[in-house]
């Protein structure tokens, strides 16, 4: 059984370590030290089970179970806290363990063992419950895109702007594009105040959003700051679009 | 009669709580001895306002009333004065009723003695005897109901704001946060394993910690004291937080004898490993400066903002703890202890300034 652990701190880590070491079966795959790198260690390694500490930086658990929840093959889950979570109540009903520190060695021995018939449903169910709540407060910090495995993350701050294909999502951000499947409207409602509609296809980040010009055409596209991509604006968004640039 | 202390009671006091205490004041004190001797001599002007003017211009009425008046009242004054130790030892019920019954009885006394002095050589005078005294005991009766009231109410009064005072305080007491005690549990429970000497030394910072937020609100430390305090939680969270944590001191001659409530240094530094290390990933410095300038002490403490706004505002409950600060300050200095904080240069700054001499 591989074991992936996640935690900020050291001593939380070597703790950890050290317990699993005295229970049999288990391997230590990796250690990381934020949300972040422990999906892309996730990619890397394809443990069975990943421990997953809520509160770090960079990316917290919570966010980083979102991102897990939309690989081929999620490691199952457990959380682990200090102290009592709001959060914690819900994963209850869900059925995803998660262990209060420091941790007992019989109860991670125990959740160990159940974690094996954790699946994707309860992990989608956990990402669920987290975009519920207050939305505005709950926005992911990162959008992650997947590709034969891989894992690719972008900083909901390095987007430039969201243009809705056919199928898929195309996020432009500072150092390039990648695709992503989901709905526009679901992006708009979790960016609310951070992404303004232009258009039925285009979300484009206040942030950005530089100012508008009319082309050949006579249709007004917005100027972005840093790139030359021109997005046309649609008629009933240009009163916003207007109004974000002169307010 | 035992006195209650009501210092584990956070709710205002109620009825019952608050008879313990002896409702009466202290008899013995000029003040109230003072405020007797006015109210006797508004009494006795009424009364002789009140009665048909006499012969002689109602003067000489007012004289002898008064004289009796001030008798009456200061006589029952002493008598409580002299029996408080024993009535604070009664029952409540009980000693209301001797308090009550107290100046009746130095009413029927010095009426009594007043008869004999004043009418006794003149003949025939049993029936105003008896007029007379129980003219005397009848006003003695009403205005001792009234005055024990008064008294009874405004103890109660008195005892309300102090338990408001007090629960106020205890509210404001600084707590050390669950997330940190936890948090710190499992540093030792880890650290036991492969540092067993360091694990110690957590445990007793831990445990001098919790002995300062558990203390009473109103307890003051020294500033000295107080450092220490944060130099213990720091050397915790450096454990904790490892390489992420640095701490830079920066202190000039502060004098370490000023009195300062307990935790005012703490929550700002919790607050800046809270907000301003943790969410850094690579961490960063927590700069600690502190002078001493014309009878303010000032200590600053700075801290590195997080990149991630959206990390930032999903950890509330740091107003909370500033708020907390400022009204101790407030409780304790009046507007001469203050706390500002603010964003400067990619940092986070809390400056407290507070004096350097023990007020009130």
């Amino acid at each position: 059984m591989k074991l992936l652990i996640a935690d900020d701190e050291p001593l939380a880590r070597a703790r950890l370590r050290s317990l699993a070491a005295e229970i049999a079966e288990v391997d230590i795959a990796g250690e990381a030290a934020n949300g972040k790198q422990a999906l892309y260690l996730s990619c890397e390694l394809a443990p069975d089970i990943i421990l997953l500490d809520i509160r770090m930086p960079v990316m917290d658990g919570l966010e980083a179970a979102q991102h897990l929840a939309a690989l081929e093959n999620p490691p199952a889950v457990i959380f682990t806290t200090a102290y009592g979570d709001h959060a914690l109540a819900a994963f209850e009903a869900q059925a995803v363990d998660y262990l209060l520190k420091p941790i007992r060695k019989e109860r991670l021995e125990q959740a160990l063992s159940k974690a094996g018939k954790l699946n994707r449903a309860q992990l989608h169910a956990v990402s669920q419950h987290r975009g519920d709540g207050n939305s505005g407060s709950r926005a992911r910090t990162h959008v992650s895109a997947h590709s034969a495995g891989k894992i690719e993350l972008v900083a909901v701050s390095d987007i430039l702007y969201f243009q809705a294909d056919q199928k898929y999502v195309t996020v432009r951000h500072t150092a390039g594009k990648v695709l992503i499947e989901e709905s526009l409207k679901s992006l708009e409602e979790e960016f609310a105040g951070h992404f303004t509609r232009i258009h039925r296809n285009a979300l484009v980040a206040n942030a950005y959003l530089a100012g508008m010009s009319k082309n050949s055409a006579g249709h007004c596209e917005a100027i972005l700051r840093g790139c030359g991509d021109t997005l046309e604006i649609s008629r009933s968004h240009l009163a916003t679009v207007k109004k974000m640039l002169t307010g | 009669m035992k006195t209650v202390k009501l210092q584990k009671v956070p709710a205002p006091a109620t009825p019952e709580a608050s008879a313990g205490d002896l409702f009466l004041p202290n008899f013995c004190s000029i003040r109230v001895v003072f405020a007797i001797v006015i109210v006797a001599e508004l009494l006795a002007f009424i009364l002789v306002l009140s009665s048909p003017v006499g012969p002689a211009g109602g003067w000489d009425d007012l004289s002898l009333t008064s004289l009796f008046i001030q008798w009456v009242a200061l006589a029952s004054a002493a008598a409580l004065c002299l029996s408080r130790p024993w009535l604070s030892c009664l029952d409540s019920r009980l000693a209301v009723l001797f308090s009550y019954l107290i100046p009746l009885a130095i009413t029927a006394l010095t009426s009594e003695a007043a008869y004999w002095i004043a009418y006794s050589s003149t003949p025939g005078q049993d029936v105003w005897h008896a007029q007379f005294m129980i003219r005397n005991v009848t006003i003695s009766s009403i205005l001792s109901a009234v005055t024990l009231r008064y008294f009874y109410i405004q103890h109660q009064w008195k005892q309300n704001i102090e338990a408001e005072t007090k629960a106020r305080l205890q509210a404001l007491q600084a707590r050390i946060h669950p997330h940190f005690l936890f948090n710190s549990m499992n540093t030792i429970a880890s650290l036991t394993r492969s540092q067993p000497q360091i694990a110690e030394e957590v445990v007793e910072d831990l445990a001098d910690l919790f002995r300062a937020s558990l203390a009473d609100a109103r307890q003051r430390i020294t500033l000295k004291e107080e450092l220490e305090l944060s130099r213990r939680y720091l050397h915790i969270e450096k454990l904790r937080l490892g390489e992420r944590l640095t701490v830079a001191w920066d202190l000039q001659d502060l004098p370490g004898d000023t009195p300062i409530p307990a935790l005012t240094i703490q929550p700002l530094l919790e607050n800046a490993v809270y907000h301003g290390i943790e969410p850094l990933a690579d961490g960063g410095t927590i700069r600690i400066t502190g002078s001493h300038q014309s009878g303010l002490i000032e200590i600053a403490i700075s801290n590195p903002l997080a990149l991630h706004p959206n990390i930032a505002t999903r950890r509330g409950g740091h107003h909370m703890a500033l708020d907390n600060i400022r009204q101790r300050l407030a409780a304790h200095y009046g507007d001469k202890g203050t706390l500002t904080a603010g964003q400067q240069d990619g940092h986070y700054q809390a400056r407290l300034v507070f004096p350097a001499q023990a007020l009130v």
